[in-house]
């Protein structure tokens, strides 16, 4: 919020869009899918409509802008999903979550990731290949285990520490 | 430790930092997915470490079959050494003793089981079929040389009320009783003229008042008068 304030307090548009985009982006790619030919559009729209928004000062700060912008893109949503299932009468909902698979734009990152994770302990490994892999729920793999759920969420969380670190190297 | 959707978590920077997974995995309910959504564009430490999460599930799941490859084959092995052990285990005798054991056991259940109950005699009353215990009915029976002077049937317990039909072609007479025996009225007796065939039913109640028993229609034939 301070950062898209500029000193004499007004909202400054360029920190706005760049701090939202990636956000507004990552939420329309969730909803629509990343392979959405009209992704990028949406997000456009809804930056363009941000942008007038705060110009015609209707945005009062009786919200966070975080919320402002977050209330313009869930509608935005709404209206292409409704106006896509009018075009196509049978048109099946956009899955809200694409296959994961899709979103690997980075390859190269990816690959990067894959050969940090098999440089992982065998114990980190496994959280990853049960919890995420086999998608298995986090009381399947602490009964799994034999530890406690609690522990799972650690030693994953845990497990993507020590990846952030390999990547740094 | 903070509570988050009832759950003990662990301190962390933001307390929605652990539904970053449920999320990813599509495990959170609507309502508290709506309220993640927008709290990811208020909270830019959320935000990051969603992505970060993002982009990490996204290459275990597009990479995983090569990546976890010792994994997958462990839990193979695993699976086929238990099979392997119980295979193992089983020899062609413990399948004959096994066999041997279905088939006394399926015996037991189809043959002796429903021997050991005891049925219940199927009658009408007003046309409705009731389950219900049988009466035996001792004297007269078959042919009698005298008008009979008394009614006999096997007693069905205490506190039972016993009702007695004579018929000729039509009911003759009815009465009530708690003995397991009733003396025929002389008024009635005179009425039976020999020769004739007769038949009498007795229907047992419980003190409340339902029907428990109910003998079956007996016929007698007085061969002679007194």
């Amino acid at each position: 919020m301070e950062k898209v304030k500029k000193e004499n307090d007004t909202l400054d548009l360029d920190a706005i869009v760049a701090k939202y985009r990636p956000i507004v982006s990552f939420r329309i790619k969730k909803s629509l899918g990343v392979t959405n030919p009209d992704w990028e559009d949406v997000v456009n729209e809804i930056i363009m409509n941000v942008i007038e928004k705060v110009k015609k000062r209707e945005f009062r700060g009786e919200s966070s802008i975080g919320t402002f912008i977050y209330t313009i893109t869930s509608r935005r949503i709404v209206d292409y999903i409704r106006k896509k299932s009018k075009v196509l009468k049978h048109a099946p909902e956009p899955d809200p979550f694409p296959a994961p698979h899709e979103e690997i734009e980075n390859k190269e990152r990816a690959e990067m990731i894959a050969d940090c994770i098999k440089k992982l302990k065998p114990k980190f490994r496994e959280i990853l290949y049960l919890y995420y892999y086999r998608d298995m729920t986090r009381e399947e793999v602490a009964k799994k285990l034999g530890v406690s759920p609690r522990r799972v969420s650690e030693r994953v969380n845990y497990s993507q520490k020590l990846l952030k670190k390999l990547i740094k190297k | 430790m903070v509570e988050v959707n009832g759950k003990a978590k662990t301190m962390r920077k933001c307390k929605y930092e652990d539904l970053i997974d449920d999320y990813l995995l599509k495990r959170l309910p609507e309502s508290e997915r709506e309220i993640f959504e927008e709290h990811y564009f208020n909270c830019s430490h959320c935000f990051q470490e969603l992505t970060e999460r993002n982009e990490l599930i996204a290459v275990v799941k597009d990479k995983g079959y090569s990546l976890f490859q010792k994994e997958i084959m462990a839990e193979e092995t695993k699976s086929v050494s238990w099979f392997e052990s119980v295979r193992a285990y089983i020899t062609p005798r413990t399948w004959a003793v096994a066999a041997v054991s279905a088939a006394l056991f399926l015996l037991v259940i189809l043959g002796v089981i429903p021997s050991l109950r005891t049925s219940s005699p199927q009658f009408f009353i007003n046309e409705d079929l009731v389950r219900g215990e049988s009466i035996t009915l001792i004297s007269p029976v078959i042919d009698i040389p005298t008008v009979p002077t008394q009614f006999r049937w096997k007693s069905h317990g205490e506190d039972v009320e016993y009702k007695i039909y004579l018929y000729n072609e039509q009911l003759l007479w009815t009465e009530t009783t708690t003995e397991n025996s009733i003396i025929l009225p002389e008024e009635i007796r005179n009425l039976m003229i020999p020769s004739e065939t007769y038949s009498w039913q007795v229907k047992a109640y419980a003190k409340e008042g339902g029907l428990i028993a109910v003998s079956s229609r007996v016929r007698f034939r007085i061969i002679s008068t007194q």
